[in-house]
Formats: C-alpha cells, structure tokens, sequence
C-alpha cells in the first residue's frame, strides 16, 4: 500500500512537472531548466559521493 | 525648479554600487551552500551513513556564518531606495515594489524561519523532516534571489507596464509578464547557478586544504567530490545562461551589447573579430591595441552568420531623431498636466515610446527644462545628448571579460578536479589541490564582474529607455552623502572582515564530529560556535 502510494505520489509530481513545463514552455523554459537541472546536480554529485563509498570499499586507508 | 546636483547623483550612484558589491559576497554562498547541503544530507537519508550527517552539519556551520553576518547587508539596500532615490521610486515603484514585497516575505519568512529549524532540529526532526526544512531553506534563499532578480529585469527590460500619464509613473499592467520576463528567467538561472559555484568552490578549496594537510580525508574526498561534480555542471550551465543573457543584451539592450563588445562600428558579418583584449578609450571613441579572433564575435552574440550587430556610432546616431521626438514628447507632457486637453495627450501619445531620450536631454537644455529650448538651439542640445546614450565602454568591456575569463578558469579547474576525484589520485595532485584553494574567491570575484557588466552596461538608465540615472536620485545634500557613504564603508568592512576571521578560524579547525576520523582531536573552540543546543 505504501509503494502504491508512493508510486501514486511520484506520478502527481511528474505530472505537475509536465504542465509547468508546458505553461512555462511558452513564456521561455529558463525557470523550468532551473528546477529540472538543480535536481539534475544534486542527484549527479550525490552518486559521485556513493561511488567514493564503494570505490574505497568503506575503508578509511585507501588512495583519494 | 529645483536643479539636479550631478555631484549627489555621482554619490548616489558610489553608495548603491558599494552597498550592492559588499552585499553581493555574502549573497553567492548561500544561495549555492544550501542546495550542497541538501546534496549532502540527501545522500546521509539515502545511505544512513554518519559521515554525510557530519558533512552537512559541518558545511552548515560555515553557511550559518555566511548568512548571519550577510543577511543585513541587504536591508540597507531596500531603504536606499527610498533614501537616495526616491525619484525612481516615484517613477517605478508600482513595478518594482510588488517583487521587492515579496522577496521580504520570502527572505524573512519562509527562509529565516526555516533556517532556524534547520541549524536547531537536527536532535527533534526526524531525518527525513529535517531534510524536507533544509531543502525548504535551499529554495527560500534562491526564490528570495528570484524577486530581486525579476525587479531588476524589470529595470533592464521594462514588461508588464506601461507610463501613465496622469500619474506620471510606471503602472503596472501584467503580472505573469513581470515574472516571466525572459530577462528575468535568464538572469535568475545564471545569477543563482553563479552561486552554485562559488558555494562549489568554496567546499572543493577547503576540502583540498584538508588533503594537502592530510587530515579529515575521508570527510574531505567526499566533501570534494561532491563540490567537484556540482562545481562542473554549474559552471557548463553558467555559461550556457550567459550566452542566453548576451543575446537578449543583442535584442532589447544594443547599447550594453556594443559596450561589451567594445563595438565602435557595426560589426561585419560574418568575419568581424571577438576582440579578446583592447584599451577602450571612451573620450576619443576607439579601442587601442585590439587583439581580436576573426570570425567569432557574429555567430557567438547573433547565433547567425549574416546579421550585423549595430555599433556605437550607429546608435549615437539614431538615437538623435529619438531625442528630438522624446523632447516633444516631454513638452506635450508638461501642457497636459496644466490643461488636461485630449490634443496635448495624443501628441504626448506619438512620441510617447522617446519620453525617457526627451528626459535625457534635460542636462543640456538651458535651465535644465527642455521646453524652454529655443528652436535655433535644437540641434545642439541633441548632438550633446546623442553621446550621453551610451555606458562607460572600458568599465562594461572588461568587468564582462573577466568574468567570462574566470569561468573559462572555473571550467578547466572543476573538470580536472572532478576526473581526478573519480580516478583517485588527487593526493598525488598536490598543485591542483592548492589551485583550488587558491581559487575559493574567484568566482566571488566573478560574479561581483556580472554584477558591473549589468549595471554599468545599462547606463545611462536606470529604467532602460524611460527613465535617466540622474534624474532618479533623490535631492540630498553632498555632505549627508559623503557621511552615510562613510558610515556604510566601515560598518561593512566591519561585517566583511568577521566574516573572514571566523571563516578562516572555523574552516581551520575542521569537523568537529569526523567518524571516520576517530582520533579527531575535539578542540573547545569549536563547540562555542556550536548552533545545536543539544549536540549529539
Ligand atoms: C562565458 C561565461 C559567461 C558569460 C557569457 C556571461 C554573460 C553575462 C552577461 C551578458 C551578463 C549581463 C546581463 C545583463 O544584461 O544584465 C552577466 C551578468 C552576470 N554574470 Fe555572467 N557570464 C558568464 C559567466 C559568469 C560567471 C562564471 C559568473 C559567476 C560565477 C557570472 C555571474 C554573473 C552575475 C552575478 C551577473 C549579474 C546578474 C545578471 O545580470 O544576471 N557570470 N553575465
């Protein structure tokens, strides 16, 4: 039930990210760029921080 | 009448600039560190692991010192406006005071209150609270920029109002077109990704001090690589977004454009050069010791390669006939507001769209009154005004060349570091570990350069194309100016200089909770600084 609620949470939220997008696609996306790309970023340097977590092996001793 | 003392404008003008560039160091920071928080303490949420809780409160301290000390830089500025240029709040306030009231409601309220919850519920919210409040305070201090941003697209390009001749200011007419303002879409992207990487770079160069010291690295690397990979896509979308800014400057600010360009001449498709370096020389009207890449100036500013770009020649000349019907338009004005007739208004009406070049004349005419030109004196009020359109050419062509040479700079260094992050062999790179130190100002430094292209480059207007900045300021006397100018410098000087003592003092000390770094010595002077009243 929660997975479903999830799933059902996630798709408002793409679905409000569409019609923003299209709403601002007339007026020029810069504002949309914005939020797509800041997440983009977050995402991107978080994995980056993980893949240290498994390059080092969770070791303290390891080359950086 | 009262006359305009170019001396006060001049002060004026020093004091808004220098309140403006103090505020503008603090400003970066915390419009970047709060989503490399978030960044930071998502990954802590995601994984569990202590490490990344120990980053975001860390960095978060550093934040907290950045916000504290700069959040009251920016008050002073509101009340400028009011102070010191109350003509130009007259004329554009109706624009301008809606975005400014809601950048205060969302600064005080919505980022203030959560920056609270923030530094004090890390023992009381539940993580995944406690990371929904510093997303909240990410996009409280990034839409609080948006508004000032969305009113100083408003200056630079005026939508969503039009001059009202009854009440002789800006009204505005639109709000959808006030808030998406492709200007304002533009500058708000490229201003709050400026700050992405100087919030970047200042993690990646103090993470690097870390390393070159060996100590925290673990804290550091992780530190590091997220700067690094957050720093690079920044840094490509800055970019990106200044060439967005370049061409809207091409299509609605052609005097800025051919300031940046330092463009004396309209350009010769498709072979004229970008001039990389020059002297511009503004009293004779040329550039000295140009050197320049053929080929590149066209498409990079127009996206074509047959569409030339007016130079400022050109435009002093066609703003001649602009002013002459601008002072008609003045004149039909000034008999409007005595006798209200509907002949006055429609020929007010025809030269409606020159107003602001009538009102750019003002300095030249005989009494500072354009109406009471005589009409053999005509040619000559407006040949001496046709060079008043345009900015300080040397001022605008280099702030814009230094801030596009850093971020050529910021590009190379996050790209390198970011490979050699990923490749784990930073610890062997010892000179770019001390590069990125070293570079922690720069893009500071740079965005301060964006802020003197915009708003050099927009002179001589305040509101571009309507309204002169020198007949904005208020009628103060030179000495209450030179003493607030003084007050300010010192009591800014003051903020700037803690804020680099208990910067450097902090980032020294290091983390104080390091849980891969057990041995960590807990130094005393760290917890006075300590914002959670509760430590874990
Ligand atoms: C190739 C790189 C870049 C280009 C082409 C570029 C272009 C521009 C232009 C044309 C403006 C003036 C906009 C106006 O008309 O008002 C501007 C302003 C500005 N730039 Fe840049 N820029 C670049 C890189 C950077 C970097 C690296 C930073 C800081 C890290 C930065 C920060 C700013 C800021 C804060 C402003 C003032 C706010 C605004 O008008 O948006 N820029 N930039």
């Amino acid at each position: 039930m929660t997975k479903l609620l999830r799933l059902a949470g996630l798709a408002i939220v793409l679905v409000v990210s569409l019609l923003f997008a299209v709403f601002v696609g007339d007026q020029g996306p810069w504002y949309f760029a914005w939020v797509i790309g800041t997440v983009m970023i977050i995402l991107i340097s978080g994995a980056g921080a993980i893949m240290l977590d498994a390059q080092s092996g969770l070791s303290a001793d390891g080359e950086i | 009448m009262e006359f305009i003392n170019p001396d006060v404008v001049d002060l004026s003008r020093f004091q808004f600039a220098l309140t403006a560039l103090y505020h503008f160091m603090f400003v970066p920071l915390t419009l970047g560190l709060t989503f490399m928080l978030a960044a930071m303490e998502t990954v802590y949420v995601v994984t569990g692991r202590q490490i990344y809780k120990d980053m975001a409160q860390f960095w978060g301290k550093l934040f907290g010192i950045n916000f504290a000390i700069g959040v009251a830089t920016g008050i002073t500025m509101e009340f400028e406006f009011g102070t010191n240029w109350s003509m130009y709040s007259h004329f554009f306030g109706d624009m301008f005071g809606t975005p400014l009231a809601i950048e205060g409601l969302m600064a005080f309220f919505m980022e203030s209150t959560f920056v609270g919850l923030m530094f004090f519920g890390w023992d009381r919210l539940s993580k995944q609270a406690h990371l929904a409040i510093t997303y909240l305070v990410a996009l409280g201090s990034n839409l609080s920029a948006l508004w000032i941003l969305i009113a100083n697209a408003g200056m630079n390009m005026p939508e969503g109002a039009h001059f009202d001749p009854e009440t002789m200011r800006m009204q505005f007419e639109s709000f959808v077109n006030l808030v998406f303002n492709p200007d304002a879409q533009a500058k708000f992207v490229h201003t709050s990704v400026a700050g992405y990487v100087s919030a970047a770079m200042f993690v990646m160069g103090i993470s690097a001090f870390y390393l070159l010291r060996g100590q925290h690295r673990q804290f550091a690397a992780r530190s590091f690589r997220m700067a690094a990979l957050f720093g690079i896509i920044s840094t490509v979308a800055v970019i990106t977004l200044g060439d967005v800014l370049g061409r809207l400057d091409y299509e609605k600010q052609p005097t800025k454009i051919a300031a940046i360009e330092g463009l004396w001449h309209t350009s010769n498709p498709p072979f004229e050069p970008w001039i990389v370096a020059a002297l511009p020389d503004d009293a004779r009207q040329e550039n000295h010791y140009e050197i320049g890449v053929p080929l590149v100036l066209t498409p990079l500013i127009t996206h074509t390669f047959d569409q030339p770009i007016t130079g400022m020649h050109e435009l002093e000349e066609a703003a001649g006939p602009r002013i002459r019907s601008g002072i008609d338009a003045v004149a039909a004005l000034r008999r409007y507001g005595v006798t209200h007739s509907s002949t006055d208004l429609a020929q007010f009406t025809a030269h409606e769209q020159d107003m602001g070049y009538g009102l750019l004349a003002t300095r030249h005419a005989p009494g500072q009154d354009v109406t009471a030109i005589p009409a053999d004196q005509i040619d000559d009020v407006v040949r001496a005004t046709q060079p008043d359109i345009l900015p300080n050419v040397f001022v605008t062509f280099w702030s814009f060349r230094l801030m596009v040479f850093l971020s050529l700079w910021f590009f190379a260094l996050f790209a390198i570091s970011a490979y050699l992050s990923l490749k784990r062999r930073l610890e062997r790179s010892r000179l770019l570990l001390k590069l990125c130190m070293w570079s922690i100002p720069l893009p500071i430094l740079a965005t301060e350069f964006g802020w003197i292209t915009a708003e050099a480059g927009r002179q001589p207007w305040t509101v571009f194309g309507w309204l002169p900045t020198f007949l904005s300021a208020s009628s103060h006397g030179v000495s209450y100016m030179v003493f607030s100018l003084i007050g300010f410098v010192l009591l800014y000087s003051v903020f700037i200089a803690a804020e680099l003592y208990l910067m450097f003092k902090f980032a020294r000390l290091g983390p104080e909770h390091d849980s891969m770094e057990p041995h960590a010595p807990a130094t005393p002077q760290a917890s006075a600084f300590d914002m959670r009243p509760m430590a874990s």
